[in-house]
């Protein structure tokens, strides 16, 4: 694994990955209740209970990393807000943990809470990081996500993903007339909320680089086309003027511009046009379908499927359209590119004959690993922290969708719960 | 050559005899299964005109009737019209030369083991074979336009590869007219 572990007390607690004997080091951080100077009721609860929730929320953050293991709030000492600045080495030295969250909760005159978290090395006594934050009592919640995101990022050098968001497709309805509805919520399943109302079927939410904006596939009109609308609904428009149709929309890294799918007369290409309209750049001409655009971290090359040569493969092609070639030669048909957020790999879905599942490979198509093999697993999507994937999982027989995530470093995928029938998911790749 | 003559003076002088008559326009069309008409168009019904229009589902009912089926399928991967799609769709070309004011939207459809944003372009694909095809046939271009459902409408419920290959169709689906008459143009004038 590629953490920064030199310096660090650690548990070397072995653990078995994805069936490779992959000794793995867990650094074990002790995750007290956040004291308060003076418990005082606000909007979001006492802020005592909020000290206790927002410790319980960084552990269950920090238990999905499979690098750390938290442990608390219960069982812990507890200590005053003044030691939260400064601990007491001695007193934490025996609790069996190479690092201690501490922090405080306090309310101020003008109803909000001050939110403060520091994470300490104890073998080393000395500061990793610290967070504070002035929030709304009730958006407590965020200020743990965001701590938890700074402790992952000081233990293993990568961002976060407690504070990101995933978008994906609620499907209701019958399986032959289904309604389908943009839904968003935070990674973890929480904060849950509709986008559209069911009343067009909208396929493929993309969310901006900052989690602001969404690109999506909708039927509005008969014609299937690309729209763009903000995250809280409004600003709904339509992305390209064309009497044509257009799907598969992606932003690219710096969020102006957005490249996607076009079918004209039976021939698919992909086009690139800025965020708020214009006339689009057209970067392939083959006459193979040319679809799943998707851009690397520093915008210089696009990946994505075409079926030029037959079955279909993944293609990279720099930004402009030229220099397009194949890098995947791993068999199958190998589809839906997705380059990951440290422009390290490349996730894709494979269909071998008998089922899809879900894999990674490197830029050039090196390094080409299978991470799922269910019945039909697809449409990859990347954490922030290039580290985890969200994936769709249909069942055999009752054509059941769910979401899933997997690390690159294989395992078992996860169930990531949903209200209704999950697909199409998309990862934000907001910034802590 | 005397009997082409007589022939020829007996249609010259009917022509000849004919007199001007307005049109008279037909009662409207009774029962269900019949559209009013829209606004603005008194009664319908013109010299050359071809019967009342009817219902959509009658004139589905009747397509398939006429042309066999309003569905073509394909193979995985394909979008090669087999010859049984071929005769299938030469029998619709006909039905919808006949039917000149109705239009068709020609929807593609892949199947559920294709991904996503593949099924949506193989859609497109075998719809545009299918119009391309009616349009060799001889039905106006004006008359067709295609869309892709992609893998969003499956014709069953259940997920099997033998049953999810069904969905590779094809299928001509027959719109109403925005107004009851589809050629915005005046009543033409009958010949003096």
């Amino acid at each position: 694994m590629r953490l920064s572990i030199s310096n660090l007390a650690l548990f070397a607690a072995a653990m078995v990955a994805g069936g490779s004997a992959q000794a793995q080091s867990q650094l074990v951080i002790a995750v007290p209740q956040l004291p308060t100077p003076r418990n005082v009721e606000t909007e979001g609860g006492q802020t005592g209970v909020i000290g206790i929730q927002i410790a319980q929320q960084i552990v269950s953050d920090l238990r999905t990393a499979g690098s750390i293991y938290p442990t608390g709030p219960d069982g812990l000492r507890h200590y005053t807000p003044t030691e939260a600045g400064a601990p007491l080495y001695p007193n934490w030295a025996n609790i069996g943990a190479g690092a201690l969250v501490t922090g405080y909760v306090q309310a101020r005159d003008d109803g909000r809470i001050t939110v403060a978290c520091y994470l300490y090395d104890l073998k080393q006594r000395r500061e990793m990081t610290r967070k504070g934050f002035v929030v709304d009592p009730k958006e407590w919640r965020r200020a743990a996500h965001r701590c938890a995101g700074a402790f992952f990022t000081a233990v293993t050098k990568r961002p976060g993903h407690f504070d990101s968001r995933i978008a994906y497709v609620a499907a209701t309805g019958s399986r032959t007339v289904p309604v389908k509805r943009i839904a968003i919520m935070n990674w973890d399943g929480t904060d849950h909320s509709y986008l559209t109302q069911g009343g067009v079927t909208v396929t493929s939410p993309r969310l901006s680089p900052d989690g602001q904006r969404i690109a999506y596939m909708s039927f509005a009109g008969g014609m299937p086309h690309v729209r763009v609308m903000d995250v809280d609904g409004s600003n709904d428009r339509q992305l390209v003027q064309s009497q044509s149709m257009s799907f598969s929309p992606r932003f690219s890294p710096d969020g102006r511009s957005i490249a996607f799918s076009m079918a004209v007369d039976g021939n698919t290409d992909i086009y690139v046009v800025d965020v708020d309209g214009g006339f689009p750049r057209r970067l392939t001409t083959t006459p193979g379908v040319d679809t799943s655009p998707s851009f690397s971290p520093d915008e210089s090359r696009i990946v994505f499927e075409s079926d030029r040569g037959g079955a279909q493969q993944i293609y990279v092609m720099d930004a402009d359209g030229s220099g397009q070639r194949r890098i995947s030669f791993g068999g199958g048909a190998n589809s839906a590119p997705v380059w990951s957020p440290d422009g390290e790999r490349i996730a894709f879905a494979r269909w071998t004959g008998s089922g899809i599942g879900i894999g990674v490979m490197s830029p050039t198509g090196a390094d080409e690993k299978m991470l799922t093999s269910g019945w039909q697993d697809e449409a990859p999507s990347w954490a922030p922290d290039s580290e985890w994937l969200v994936f769709q999982r249909t069942q055999q027989g009752t054509g059941a969708t769910s979401l899933h995530t997997v690390t690159v470093g294989g395992g078992e995928p996860k169930l990531l719960a949903t209200p209704t029938p999950g697909a199409d998911p998309n990862w934000s790749g907001a910034a802590q | 050559m005397i009997r082409s003559i007589i022939l020829l003076a007996a249609f010259v002088g009917s022509a000849a005899s004919a007199q001007y008559q307005p049109y008279p326009y037909p009662p409207p069309p009774p029962g269900p299964g019949y559209p009013a008409p829209a606004p603005g168009y008194p009664q319908p019904g013109y010299p050359g005109m071809q019967g009342p229009v009817l219902a959509l589902p009658v004139l589905e009912a009747d397509l398939r009737a006429k042309a066999g089926s309003d569905t073509v399928r394909f193979g995985r991967d394909s979008y090669v019209l087999t010859p049984q799609a071929q005769a299938t769709l030469t029998a619709q070309a006909q039905w919808l030369i006949q039917h000149p004011f109705v239009r068709a939207s020609i929807e593609g459809h892949a199947d559920g083991r294709q991904t996503r944003d593949y099924a949506f372009a193989l859609g497109e694909r075998r719809a545009a074979a299918v119009r391309n095809y009616l349009i060799a046939s001889g039905v106006p271009p004006q008359q067709l336009q295609i869309v892709s459902w992609g893998r969003e409408r499956p014709t069953t419920a259940a997920a099997h590869d033998a049953t999810w290959l069904q969905n590779s169709r094809v299928v001509t689906v027959l719109k109403q007219q925005e107004s009851y008459f589809p050629p915005q143009q005046p009543i033409p004038q009958p010949y003096r």
